[in-house]
């Protein structure tokens, strides 16, 4: 812990061996570099893009395919040894193996180096040029050549090179957002303020910006031992959580695996045992391993996330993180910012309280008039001071834009009212040039007023015109008089009252209230000429008519209730975590909805019970408002414990730090979290959440850094269309991946049946490549732009342990049911095809020995014909051909009943996704260039096949579509019923 | 429970539907001739006796028990082309095709086994092989239909010159026209492929020596011999090493 912001000047230049005014000399300072290293912040040790690379190489799938590879060059070799002729198809198969591994490993270290790495904008941040005195001279030094004990100049405009105590000031102000995240400028003086070195006056920050003045400041701290820099290696340091999505197609692929490896093994067994050589039984593993592996998968999974991700973006969430895409989706709390994201981010005036009656402001983001009673002659008076007593300009050049989107200069509040004014009484400026100021006394902290005094635009009155605006107890202390439908009435005790009940009422509303007052100075003691000097106050500030009350605040975007709601339904509970003040945190929480209209807080109830804080019932408060104070002397479980027992929470004055506990209390009780924010202090939070969300206006590069996605407009809403996307993805990657297991049991049971049967092979490991990464790719893709089946909004987030992306039901009935229906379609495409060129299937059975055989070539079929050994070999490939168009038919129609999982195809609608069909035609458009375009490329082990095979499993396609509507009618009509238990996946 | 009962019946009912379809497949099929032989158009040749490593003979002459295997294997291959077992076919006229489409019983044309010579068996028991001349049968492959046009026959080529001599029964490799169509196992029950015996004399300077033969199907326009991928259509290519 630094106590720099404690000590004298020359107690620093002591520490530092420094001095001001000559600052370090030129080996001096080498010698500290040479100590402490650089001034920049170092990189985390990146892992290198080769093992990066390697890494996918070998992620997923990619080992069974690389082992079914090496055993595939193994029998080449064995096989090449003993002379073979066959052998080189294995070669073949091996090389075809690997390049799927290869294309589909740099295909996902594509996707992968997309995703930018954090510390690539700490870096960037880093300024490029420092004044440094060194040797008592003042060099431009590179700042990464700074050393603790430098003396450094900063004027406006310049980052601030290293953490820097002050020790001259003059009116110095620092952008701390991208510290804190808090845009506001803060001023800086050379004054020890605060016990906390983060939050005292004379310490300005690496990274941070000097928005004007000017200051010299000796270096205390560089590179990595600045406060950036430790909360850069904290983020860095926060663990990257595997994304829901990432486990459960880790379980996927587990999964399958276990299903190839245990059939692999299995039929290895069985084969050794049924007397076939070693080497055969190993070329049935590599099929049944092929067959059983959906090589195209996992690039499907990433295509449709990359194009979920595009329609996100479109909706202004950009997803850095491919797969937080899906994580935003089992959001089950989204723990909020307040301002910019729940807000609009600007001052409104929302109330108005004048003639003893308080009038609400319209807060929407694109007024253009007021509708509040304007006819009192009280109004006329308020609305001239509000319009005079007011620095706020509008840059010019914009008259044509709406006066909400239109630039001022000038601080929040004032702007507020100078757009107030603008809407109401128009021109504002013009106004101004009538009533020409003539004296001014700007607000400061001490006064807590401001005031001018106008030449008034009526000729004929010569009097002049004093505004004044400021807190409403100092404003209402300086009156005598107050306006009351235009007349100046006695300022009694009666009216105080009325006044401090309005006050009050409107500061409950959490927000910020202005008294308004002014004085037409007499004629008589004030004429034209005389010299007003605000230095000594020449003339009254006190006895003036009190006019009205004006309360402003930032209002939630309009979007935002509505999008709440949205959660709630959804089953998301959403966390306001502010640095606002309580007061005001619950009352935006309590218009957005965060915290609904029926349910109260402790306080609430001790205030509607009379009782005190203690005796109430903390289980029957739904809500909760908690403080930063309160959460700092918090033990885990208490905070555990109102995470828990309360529904709808507040965080208010905390700080980014906090931010972290409150997203790791969230994540204790095993919910998603996500977390919105923009400072750089936020960068741990968002790390740590689940999904990080960053403002894409607001946040800081750092911010946008740590976080998974990044909010282009800032806006809550935003985040909802986000989770709906999610939704909706995780239901589609569900039919995606059940549509293509399905064909894998297609692909597998000939290898069973050939294995068992001895028939001749029916479909070739090649031509299963084919299916999996040709037919397939398109239509499983295309399954990601399906609609929802139902109002995905009005379920409650997936349970990350019960709902599985892959669960039981979803692999048994794609499995043991369409898969098999498949299976036997498929054969029987392969039986008529061998039939109907002379072999029955009783011949077929038990020959493939003989068929095998090079050297027997006359072989008989049914018929007493006389085939050699490539007859044969073509006629397989034929029935490797057919059986491809078959499985290929059947997925179309696997293709349509994966469209809904629940609801009649019929109710979806069949040509609603237009891409499904581009999926059909694509699957069948490849299925036919494969037979009749390559049909001659011999290595291919396609044959132009005759035109009614590709009929033969059409029956069984409509089988499949009916069974599956049948399947989901059972599932509508009896809820809960075994069947619905065992067939809904 | 009901999980087991459920796949009982629902793969009760796709066995039933398999087997119901592939007897409606099986329906549409004529037991007589496949559906379609577009696959089969032209026939390869084959031989026999047929060694188990890969078409390459090796015995010692002097040896019985070296080529005893070849010799059973003809003896049974000619069984059926005895006399006695030809009592039902018929003389057909020679060098003319034998159509038979209007006739509902097909006949079989009678193949003399004396048409081979010195390789029928009858005279020499061991087919040649004790006298360094073994004997080998090429036959073309069934092909239900085939007619073959010209004059066909086999003519064999030794990759070495002057290393044997080779002799045909019947004499030029001929094959009857005769023997064509083959109108398929049920209804050509009988049905003899034509055979070529091929005697190869093998030089007595050549033993020990590895004698690459190929033999063809020539003088048929519509019986190819010369396709690239398939190396047994309408010829034939063994080894033959005969130690002494």
């Amino acid at each position: 812990i630094q106590d720099d912001h404690k000590l004298s000047t020359s107690e620093l230049e002591e520490k530092y061996g420094t001095s001001i005014n000559k600052g370090l000399s030129s080996a001096r300072a080498a010698e500290i570099l040479a100590r402490d290293g650089p001034n920049s912040l170092t990189p985390p040790k990146a892992t290198p893009e080769i093992v990066k690379f390697l890494k996918q190489m070998v992620g997923g799938f990619s080992i069974l395919l690389w082992i079914g590879a090496v055993f595939s060059w193994i029998s080449f070799g064995i096989q090449l040894s003993q002379g073979a002729e066959s052998a080189f198809d294995n070669l073949y198969l091996g090389v075809v193996l690997a390049l799927v591994v290869i294309l589909t490993g740099i295909f996902a270290y594509y996707q992968e180096a997309k995703s930018t790495n954090i510390m690539a904008s700490f870096s960037k941040m880093i300024p490029q040029q420092a004044l440094v005195i060194r040797d008592a001279e003042k060099k431009e030094l590179p700042a990464d050549q700074l050393v603790v004990g430098d003396i450094v100049e900063i004027k406006g405009g310049d980052r601030i090179p290293a953490d820097i105590r002050l020790i001259f000031t003059q009116g110095c102000k620092v952008d701390n957002s991208s510290l804190t995240g808090e845009s506001e400028p803060q001023s800086r003086s050379c004054d020890f303020t605060h016990e906390n070195p983060l939050e005292t006056r004379n310490i300005a920050f690496y990274s941070t910006t000097c928005v004007e003045g000017t200051a010299t400041g000796i270096v205390i701290n560089t590179g990595d031992r600045t406060i950036i820099g430790r909360i850069a290696s904290l983020a860095s340091g926060v663990g990257n959580e595997k994304t829901p999505i990432a486990i459960e197609i880790e379980h996927f692929v587990y999964l399958v695996a276990g299903v190839a490896i245990s059939i692999g093994v299995l039929f290895f067994i069985i084969s050794v045992s049924m007397r076939y050589k070693i080497l055969d039984s190993i070329i049935f593993l590599i099929g049944i391993i092929v067959a059983n592996v959906p090589e195209g998968l996992l690039a499907t999974v990433t295509v449709s996330l990359s194009l979920t991700a595009k329609r996100m973006a479109k909706k202004n969430c950009l997803v850095k993180n491919l797969e937080a895409v899906e994580t935003l989706g089992s959001t089950s709390i989204i723990c909020s910012d307040k301002t910019g994201t729940l807000t609009q981010n600007r001052m409104t005036v929302a109330h108005l309280w004048f003639d003893n009656q308080i009038y609400s402001a319209d807060t929407s983001e694109d007024q253009t008039t007021q509708p509040f009673d304007q006819s009192s002659p009280s109004w006329t008076a308020l609305s001239k001071i509000v319009t005079l007593c007011n620095r706020a300009e509008f840059r010019p050049g914009q008259e044509n834009l709406p006066i909400m989107k239109r630039v001022v200069v000038g601080d929040a509040s004032e702007t507020a009212l100078l757009k107030f004014a603008e809407v109401i009484v128009g021109d504002v400026m013009n106004i101004r040039a009538q009533n020409k100021k003539v004296a001014e006394i700007p607000f400061n902290s001490t006064n807590k007023f401001q005031l001018s005094i106008h030449e008034t635009d009526d000729p004929n009155d010569k009097r002049f015109l004093l505004v004044m605006k400021g807190a409403p107890e100092r404003i209402l202390e300086r009156c005598s008089t107050i306006m009351i439908n235009g007349k100046e009435e006695p300022l009694d005790s009666e009216k105080a009252e009325a006044f401090q009940t309005a006050y009050m009422e409107l500061g409950g509303m959490g927000e910020r209230v202005l008294g308004f007052c002014h004085l037409y100075l007499p004629e008589n003691e004030f004429p034209d000429t005389y010299p007003f000097d605000t230095d000594s106050m020449n003339f009254p500030t006190s006895n003036l008519c009190f006019v009205g009350l004006l309360s402003m605040i930032d209002p939630p975007r309009s979007t935002v209730p509505d999008a709440v709601s949205k959660c709630r339904s959804a089953g998301i509970k959403v966390i306001m975590v502010t640095g606002d003040h309580p007061i005001t945190a619950k009352a935006i929480a309590k218009s957005v909805g965060i915290i609904s209209a029926t349910s109260e807080t402790v306080e609430d109830i001790a205030k509607r019970l009379n009782i005190p804080v203690e005796q109430v019932n903390r289980r029957e408060a739904t809500a909760a408002v908690v403080n930063g104070m309160e959460l700092k002397d918090m033990s885990l479980q208490q905070l555990d414990e109102i995470l828990c027992n309360h529904s709808e929470i507040v965080f208010a004055r905390t700080s980014p730090q906090q931010k972290l506990i409150i997203v790791e209390g969230c994540q204790r009780q095993g919910a998603v979290v996500a977390v919105t924010g923009d400072g750089v202090n936020d960068s741990p939070a968002l790390k740590k959440a689940d999904i990080g969300i960053a403002m894409g206006i607001a946040g800081s590069d750092a911010a946008k850094n740590a976080a998974d996605m990044v909010l282009l407009d800032d806006n809550f809403a935003s985040i909802v269309t986000g989770v709906e996307e999610g939704r909706l993805i995780f239901d589609n990657l569900k039919k995606t991946i059940a549509y293509t297991l399905t064909k894998n049991i297609a692909e597998l049971c000939p290898f069973l049946i050939y294995i068992i049967a001895s028939i001749p092979m029916p479909i070739g490991t090649i031509t299963i490549l084919f299916i999996d990464l040709g037919t397939d790719i398109i239509p499983s893709v295309a399954l990601a732009y399906e609609k929802a089946e139902s109002d995905i909004m009005n379920r409650r987030p997936r349970n990350k342990k019960k709902d599985r992306l892959v669960n039981e039901q979803l692999a048994v009935y794609s499995y043991l049911q369409i898969g098999i229906i498949q299976s036997v379609g498929a054969f029987v495409t392969y039986f008529t095809v061998y039939a109907e060129q002379g072999f029955l299937p009783s011949t077929l059975l038990g020959v493939r020995v003989n068929w095998e055989n090079n050297a027997i070539n006359d072989f008989e079929d049914s018929y007493g014909q006389q085939w050699t050994k490539y007859q044969r070999t073509y006629l397989q490939w034929t029935g490797y051909t057919a059986f491809f168009v078959s499985i290929t038919i059947q997925q179309v129609a696997d293709l349509i009943i994966r469209k809904t999982r629940r609801n009649s195809i019929f109710r979806q609608g069949l040509f609603r996704n237009k891409v499904i069909w581009v999926g059909i035609f694509s699957q069948i458009g490849i299925a036919l260039i494969l037979t009749y375009g390559l049909g001659h490329v011999t290595a291919l082990n396609f044959t132009p096949l005759r035109f009614q095979y590709w009929f033969v499993a059409v029956p069984f396609a409509i089988l499949i579509w009916v069974y599956d509507e049948v399947r989901k009618l059972f599932i509508r009509r009896y809820p809960g019923s075994w069947w619905d238990k065992n067939m809904y996946y | 429970g009901l999980i087991l009962l459920f796949y009982l019946v629902f793969y009760g009912f796709l066995a039933a539907l398999f087997t119901f379809t592939m007897w409606v497949m099986l329906q549409t099929l004529s037991s007589d001739i496949p559906k379609y032989r577009d696959r089969i158009s032209s026939p390869g040749l084959m031989i026999s006796p047929k060694p188990d490593t890969a078409l390459e003979f090796y015995f010692n002459k002097s040896d019985a028990q070296s080529y005893a295997e070849y010799v059973s294997t003809l003896r049974k291959f000619l069984e059926s082309y005895d006399d006695s077992k030809q009592s039902q076919n018929i003389n057909c006229t020679p060098g003319r095709i034998f159509d038979q489409n209007d006739v509902a019983v097909k006949k079989a044309c009678r193949f003399n086994l004396s048409e081979l010579g010195q390789c029928s068996g009858k005279e020499d028991k061991t087919f040649g092989y004790s006298k360094g001349t073994p004997c080998v049968l090429v036959k073309v492959n069934r092909i239900i239909g085939l007619k073959p046009e010209g004059e066909p026959h086999i003519q064999c080529t030794s990759k070495e010159e002057g290393m044997v001599e080779i002799n045909y029964f019947p004499p030029g490799g001929m094959i009857d026209l005769m023997y064509f169509p083959y109108y398929g196992k049920s209804l050509h029950a009988h049905y003899l492929q034509p055979l070529v015996a091929v005697q190869l004399a093998i030089n007595s300077n050549s033993t020990k020596e590895e004698i690459a033969i190929e033999c063809k199907i020539l003088g048929s326009p519509n019986l190819k011999n010369e396709d690239d991928r398939d190396k047994f259509l309408g010829r034939i290519a063994f080894k033959v090493q005969m130690t002494e």
